[in-house]
Parts: C-alpha cells; sequence; structure tokens
C-alpha cells in the first residue's frame, strides 16, 4: 500500500538529482504536475490564514493564476486554508464555480486554466500553505492521481514548514531535514498529533513550532518520530523550552 | 433493546442535509451508538484515505490502545480484509492459537478484547471505510446483532453519500480528507488539553466533547480554536493537586 510514496520519492529524489540540489519544492511541484496529467503546478505558502507567497511555479501561467488568488482574494486556494481540506474544481465552466470565485473564474478561464485543483499544507490546526495545479482541459482526476497528489501535498508540507522555519533551524543547530527519507504524514500515528500538542505546553510554543521541535529532536537523536512521539504521550520524556547541549 | 434510542439514531444518521454538519461528529455519533444499541465494548470507524491507508476517523474511546489496533490494521486484520472484499469479517476469541492475523490478534487481547467484527461502509460499487465492533467476550456478535450493525453502517454510509450526491461527486473526497485532518486537529488538542490539566487522553478527549456539546460548538472547531490559542475561555484551569488525589 505504502510502495506509491515510495515511487514519488523516487520520481522526486530523480528529479532534484538531475538539478543536483536536494528535494525541494520546485521538485514536488514539477512532479506532481507530470504525475497527474495536469498543465502545471505551484505552491504558496500561507500568512493569516491566506495564500500570500508563490513559492515556486513550473511556468508562467501558474504564476499567475497563483498571483491572481493573491490580488483577488478569493479562489480555491484560499478555500483550501479554510477548510483545510482539497478543492477539487474540475470544470471551472460550471456555474457552481463563477458562483463562488465570481472574480476569480473568468479570469482564470481566461488564461486557459479549465480545471484547478487546489491540496491543502497542513497538519492539523498547522496551515503551511497550498499546492495548485491545472488542466487546460476540464474533467475530475483519477483516484489514482488524486492520491499522488495528497501524497506530494504531505512532502510538500514538510518541506514547506522547513523552509518557512530555516533560520530558526540553522540557529539551533542543525534542521530536520528529509534525510533522504519520504516524509510519512499519512500513515503517522494518532501520538505524533498528540505529543505535537503536549509540546505546545512543555514548551510554550505555538503548533508549528511544536511539531518542528518534535521533528528536531527525533532527528538529533536519531530515533525514528513515532518513538519519540509515543514517550512523550506515556509522559517518559519532556522537552524543555532551553535546549540542553545533550537535546538538540 | 432501547426502541427510542433506535429509532432516534436512525433519524440522527439519516439527516446529514442539515447546514453544520460535521463529519467527525456524525461518525462519533455512529460509534456511540453502536457501543450501547450492539452491546459492544467500543466501536471505531475507518476510513479509506486515496494515499492508499485506512485512518481512524472516529471511535466510542480515545484510549491510546484502541486507536493503536485500529494502525495495525493497516497491516493485518479484520478491518482490512472487510474494505477489500466489501464483506464482513468476523474475528472470535483472539486469545487462541493459529490467529488468522497473528499480530492484530495479540494487541487486541493485549487490550482486553476477544472478539472483533468489521462491517463494510459500503454503497453498490463504493467501500469508504468500514466500522469495527469490539467485545471482551469470546464468541461471535449474535446474527440480528450483526444485522443491526449493519443496517446502521448503511444508513451511515448513505447519510455521508446522500449529502454530496446534491453537489458533485469530487465533494466526497474533499470532504473526507476534511476529516482526517480534522482527526488530527483533535489528537493535537487532546495531546494539549492532556499536558494543561495533567490527564490522560481518553479524559482530554470527554473534556474537549463536553466544552463543544455544552457550547453548542463543532468538536473540530472547539479542538482547533482551542490548538491554535483563538479560545480564550477554555479549557478551565487545572485543578488543584488535591482534587485529583
Amino acid at each position: 500500500m505504502a510502495d506509491r510514496r515510495l515511487d514519488l520519492w523516487g520520481e522526486l529524489a530523480a528529479h532534484a538529482a538531475r538539478r543536483r540540489a536536494p528535494v525541494s519544492l520546485a521538485d514536488v511541484g514539477a512532479v506532481a504536475a507530470g504525475s497527474a496529467g495536469l498543465d502545471g503546478a505551484w505552491v504558496a505558502a500561507a500568512r493569516d490564514g491566506e495564500p500570500a507567497f508563490v513559492m515556486c511555479a513550473t511556468s508562467p501561467v501558474c504564476e499567475q493564476l497563483a498571483e491572481l488568488q493573491v490580488t483577488v482574494g478569493e479562489g480555491p486556494c484560499h478555500d483550501v486554508l479554510v477548510q483545510a481540506a482539497p478543492v477539487l474544481a474540475a470544470d471551472l465552466g460550471d456555474e457552481e464555480f463563477g458562483r463562488r470565485w465570481p472574480a476569480f473564474t473568468p479570469e482564470a478561464r481566461h488564461l486557459g486554466a479549465g480545471a484547478v485543483f487546489a491540496f491543502p499544507l497542513v497538519v492539523g490546526a498547522i496551515r503551511a500553505g497550498v499546492l495548485g495545479a491545472y488542466r487546460r482541459s476540464a474533467g475530475s482526476l483519477a483516484d489514482r492521481q488524486l492520491g499522488d497528489l495528497l501524497i506530494l501535498a504531505d512532502t510538500a508540507t514538510i518541506l514547506l514548514l522547513d523552509s518557512l522555519r530555516a533560520n530558526v533551524t540553522a540557529a539551533d543547530g542543525g534542521g530536520a531535514g528529509l534525510d533522504g527519507q519520504p516524509p510519512d504524514l499519512a500513515l503517522h500515528r494518532a501520538e505524533i498529533d498528540q505529543a505535537t500538542g503536549m509540546l505546545t505546553v512543555q514548551l510554550g510554543v505555538d503548533v508549528a513550532e511544536a511539531f518542528a521541535r518534535l521533528r528536531a529532536y527525533a532527528y538529533a537523536v536519531d530515533r525514528r518520530l513515532a518513538d519519540v512521539a509515543r514517550d512523550i504521550v506515556a509522559r517518559r520524556l519532556r522537552l524543555h523550552p532551553d535546549p540542553a547541549p545533550d537535546e538538540l | 433493546m432501547d426502541a427510542d434510542l433506535l429509532s432516534d439514531t436512525f433519524v440522527e444518521l439519516a439527516d446529514t442535509m442539515v447546514a453544520d454538519f460535521d463529519v467527525i461528529d456524525f461518525l462519533h455519533l455512529l460509534t456511540d451508538r453502536s457501543v450501547i444499541l450492539l452491546s459492544a465494548s467500543a466501536a471505531g470507524v475507518m476510513l479509506a484515505d486515496p494515499r492508499g491507508e485506512l485512518r481512524v476517523a472516529a471511535s466510542s474511546n480515545e484510549a491510546a490502545g484502541l486507536l493503536d489496533l485500529f494502525q495495525i490494521q493497516n497491516d493485518e486484520g479484520p478491518c482490512l480484509d472487510c474494505y477489500r472484499t466489501g464483506q464482513p469479517v468476523t474475528a472470535t476469541d483472539l486469545s487462541g492459537s493459529g490467529q488468522r492475523w497473528p499480530q492484530f490478534a495479540a494487541a487486541a487481547t493485549q487490550y482486553g478484547f476477544r472478539t472483533v467484527e468489521a462491517l463494510p461502509m459500503r454503497l453498490r460499487n463504493q467501500v469508504i471505510g468500514a466500522l469495527n465492533l469490539f467485545r471482551g467476550t469470546a464468541g461471535p456478535f449474535d446474527p440480528p446483532t450483526l444485522r443491526l450493525g449493519q443496517a446502521l453502517a448503511d444508513v451511515a454510509t448513505i447519510g455521508l453519500l446522500q449529502e454530496r450526491s446534491v453537489r458533485r461527486g469530487d465533494v466526497l473526497a474533499e470532504q473526507l480528507q476534511g476529516a482526517l485532518n480534522s482527526r488530527v486537529t483533535i489528537e493535537q488538542a487532546k495531546g494539549k488539553l492532556a499536558e494543561r490539566l495533567g490527564i490522560d487522553m481518553d479524559e482530554a478527549f470527554t473534556v474537549l466533547r463536553e466544552h463543544a456539546r455544552n457550547s453548542n460548538q463543532k468538536l473540530t472547531d472547539v479542538a482547533r480554536n482551542f490548538v491554535t490559542g483563538a479560545s480564550l475561555d477554555f479549557p478551565p484551569a487545572p485543578r488543584p493537586p488535591a482534587a485529583r488525589a
């Protein structure tokens, strides 16, 4: 069942290797567009619950579609962040979407988009951003394509959270990078989320920072994230606001 | 059998056309009523994720052990077989030898369960997940109980799908993903509350849920506002140590 995740990670790694660079959001965008027969994809980071910064785009049209939503303040990427759920606008010619986004829809169609699909880059209450994609022709995604895009959105979530926090992790003396492994958000256990919530109190930080600190700790002590989380939930392990040298 | 509760449950499970419909609250209703009406020790719903996994959406009991039992079933177990075949799957006397699902049987036994039944949540050819029933005694659920359990699962499935059939088919995928992320938010909120009040995860869930009910809010909204700190009047201050002794 998890094989598809590894296949996609292999594609991401191969794409990054051709650029002689670590896997980045740009690779996710390119693989997302290619894997689902789409015409382009982009990633936007969120600020105050809105898609505020376009981090990467696979084509000029994508960039325009992403920026259009920032400009008019509506569109699938906005709704994704409100609902923390995908928005699958498979036919922008459908009057439902014209009513839903009266400013975005005609402009997007003018740019040549027949379908726009947007996926939340979220972990529970953490709202990092949006993975957007478009196709010139209208039509729903096949189940397989939907699954691929959800897996790629998981990867983009971790990459985006890390890039938004890059300065902080550098100051901490090391990040919780992907370490050559596909991030596995969907298969994660409830303990990881519970431990994240516990750390907001133990460390006095917001939920995104708590999740980052949990991952950074697991990386620093070379243990599996789920095992560290389980120890925190069982109250065998506490993290402290001022990291001791042996802790980070 | 409480006939009033039974008829109320069918009405509530069929009534998904309301404006403030919340998938997680709805599935908790299914699991809670399944426990009462079917004389189960615990019940849970797993939903299919297009990423290729089954994920816990709701459980009558939020103890970590029970959530583990669902998680294990991504490798083996009655729920996985039920989802793959679209047919009910029974596991009785899980403490015996020669188990069909050794890893699952060992974990279930450890948590005090002897019998598990997985009922498909299916409409025509589409299987969206499964309802799991757990019981502490050996021996199968009797046939009338299973028929009732399947009826509850069926009406809940129809309720979920009809809510969307009036709109685009894609809405099912959107809302199930939203529900699965709500589950993550609820786990984060449980952790924050458990740490703040010095209580366990099951108790934390009860406090969250009581607050949602008493303030007439969706569980998902209460959890999110609490995790992000948007809600300042909740939760109650930590109990003094003396009161918890």
